[in-house]
């Protein structure tokens, strides 16, 4: 159990006020437009999307799942953390084109790249299934939170469920996602400050870095310290095949919309960023402040496999990073440290409450049930619905309880594996129709469950491992997407043509362009720009 | 180094060019030596150091390459922004057509 003293007590209130304070600060502009509610205007430098980009994806369960793979591995194990390697391709690939297409949210890019009936079915699953996957999300985020609070105080785990995310909710549902992202500046560098701190700590716990190093070595795991070892092409502890699949889904999938588990996230950040250029600094920076910061998490949770180097269960070793700042800080330095970790549920609570919310609103209330509607009906339907998503999370926190980690992989293998390849084609293929990415969804749907749970549970198939799955899950959906692509009619011309001259997509594009040239609509768009630029040299 | 292009107008800046793809390549390489070079630095691994090093020289060559381009591509863009937003809520707003 942990003992706060009067100062610890100080930090916690303080940063819970100075939270819900901005809320109230910015309730002003969040209630503008609808646009001011769920973008902030699209109108942010690029500092401010990217530091809610790295904000946004250090959630309560990150060092958890963090800490398992590198008290397991060693520095081998940040590998599996290197989800936010997509950022680096798709800051100047899938950002740009999706800044270019002005959508707000991937449901609405459905309507934008397919168009017709698939179009629209696309955007209604999606946006039908993002306000229950953001219920989900902000529920395991939300109950790991709650594990947290019980390990350290020993309250029941609902409480730190429900409490953290009400007072979420109250900003986010005040001022929108303009209280979202200033609120996410200021937990960025708290819990970057946090990140440091404790790092510190945890290397003055042993002695020094070198010590650590000695220590790992003395105890014959200097294996640990080198992050490229693999034991094989498929077999063994740390397989070849294991470590391409680490590389490969993430970096590739930079190319489209692929590792779309965070894709829907930055989608909302890309498009509130001012310009094309902002959006596609904001998310390579903000992917790399996360990669620095698995790095410097590395250091705390190597100094507690030095220190506690026993620990077998699972769920145990998970807390390294949590137990290295309350066990080692000092008196009075171990609130500050709890106010880091609520600057680092905070952001992705509220993030995923307004993300929830405006799917809920821009895709399904305005577009589908109420066309016509105001700004302010949005604006409050806005706030209503982000009391919904918070609600649905705490049926899903509820349910997931102690198994954070085997949620957090099943969700994955959910939503990537099978569609990560046509989330890619999407963007890169001209041919890749609405009604072929509506059937892998289906398919992926569908084959997951069998591929993960049903088959192995009825001894029909072995159970797999977890990247053995990803590339059979890949392989199964492609057998049905593939054919349904060129058994059905390619997308309407008239609707390409004009997506690709506003968005003017990478890859195989090649009869969309031809008929862009003949239709004459590049041409006029190189005389309208030769014509501006002649102009701007007379100035 | 003439072969990098450094000057753009918007019409070459909307096309997909060799510095896009140095940038698509030199990106995932300068992640990946960061994560591993901090990370082994933060242990005072020799090795740690040399990767780190590498991947700030990457990254510098990599926003070197393609900030020119971008600055363009975006500049452009802008302009055109308004009439993409019209016609967005315009699909949004579709009843209203009726």
């Amino acid at each position: 159990m942990v003992h706060f003293t009067g100062l610890d007590y100080f930090w916690v209130i303080v940063y819970i006020l100075l939270t819900i304070g901005t809320g109230i600060l910015f309730y002003r502009l969040g209630k503008r437009s609808g646009s001011d509610f769920f973008l902030a205007g699209r109108g942010l430098p690029w500092w401010l999307p990217a530091t809610s980009n790295f904000a946004t994806h250090t959630a309560t369960d990150t060092p958890m799942w963090f800490s398992g793979f590198v008290y397991k591995a060693g520095l081998y194990g940040i590998w599996g953390s290197l989800f936010a390697g997509w950022c680096a391709i798709s800051a100047w690939v899938s950002t740009r084109i999706f800044r270019r297409s002005l959508a707000g949210t991937q449901a609405e890019w459905q309507t934008i790249r397919f168009g017709g009936l698939p179009g629209e079915l696309m955007r209604g699953w999606i946006a039908g299934w993002q306000v229950v996957f953001n219920m989900l999300c902000a529920g395991w985020v939300g109950i790991a939170m709650g594990n947290v609070c019980q390990w350290a105080f020993g309250w029941p785990p609902w409480w730190g469920l429900v409490l953290f995310s009400v007072i979420c909710c109250v900003y986010a549902m005040t001022s929108g996602y303009w209280g979202v992202i200033i609120a996410d500046v200021q937990q960025g560098i708290t819990m970057f400050l946090v990140c440091i701190l404790v790092s510190i700590w945890a290397v003055m716990a042993v002695g020094s870095p070198g010590a650590i190093v000695d220590k790992i070595q003395a105890m014959g795991h200097a294996e640990m310290l080198n992050p490229f070892r693999t034991t094989g092409f498929a077999t063994g502890d740390y397989p070849l095949l294991w470590l391409i699949t680490m590389i490969a889904v993430p970096f590739l999938g930079g190319f489209g919309m692929a590792t779309h588990f965070d894709w829907f996230v930055e989608a909302q950040r890309i498009q509130s960023a001012a310009t094309v250029k902002a959006a596609a600094y904001s998310i390579w920076w903000g992917a790399a402040a996360i990669i620095v910061r698995n790095s410097i998490w590395a250091v705390a949770v190597l100094a507690f496999f030095v220190i506690h180097p026993e620990i077998t269960k699972e769920s145990e070793y998970q807390l390294a990073w949590f137990r290295m700042g309350f066990e080692y800080f000092p008196s009075g330095l171990v609130g500050f440290f709890f106010a880091g970790i609520l600057a680092i549920h905070f952001s992705t609570i509220s993030g995923i409450l307004n993300l929830g919310s405006m799917y809920a609103t821009r895709d399904l209330y305005h577009h589908y049930i109420n066309p016509g509607a105001t700004e302010r009906q949005v604006i409050w339907v806005g706030r209503f619905m982000t009391v919904v998503v918070m609600l649905g999370s705490f049926f899903f926190g509820l349910m997931i309880g102690e198994n954070v980690t085997r949620w957090l992989f099943f969700t994955l293998w959910l939503m990537i594996a099978g569609t990560w390849l046509p989330n890619i084609l999407q963007v890169i293929w001209w041919r890749f129709n609405g009604w072929a990415y509506l059937s892998s969804w289906i398919a992926n749907l569908g084959i997951c469950w069998l591929v993960v749970w049903v088959l192995p549970a009825y001894g029909l198939m072995p159970q797999l491992k977890d990247f053995q799955q990803f590339w059979l899950l890949m392989a199964l959906v492609a057998c049905v997407y593939i054919p349904v692509t060129f058994l059905t009619r390619p997308d309407d011309m008239e609707r390409l043509v004009k997506m690709y001259v506003q968005t003017r997509p990478i890859g195989f594009w090649g009869p969309v362009r031809r008929e862009a040239e003949r239709r004459g609509l590049l041409t006029r768009v190189l005389e309208i720009e030769l014509r501006a630029e002649r102009e701007s040299r007379k100035e | 180094m003439a072969w990098i292009k450094r000057s753009w107008t918007p019409h070459e800046a909307d096309e997909w060019t060799k510095e896009d793809w140095i940038a698509i390549v030199l990106s995932p390489l300068s992640f990946i030596l960061i994560t591993f070079g901090l990370a082994m630095s933060l242990f005072l691994l020799p090795a740690g150091f040399v990767m780190l090093l590498i991947g700030i020289v990457v990254t510098v060559i990599m926003f070197w390459v393609i900030d020119p381009k971008l600055d363009v591509l975006s500049e452009d863009y802008e302009r055109k922004q308004r009439a993409y937003l019209e016609e967005l809520e315009r699909i949004q707003r579709w009843e209203e057509e009726k």
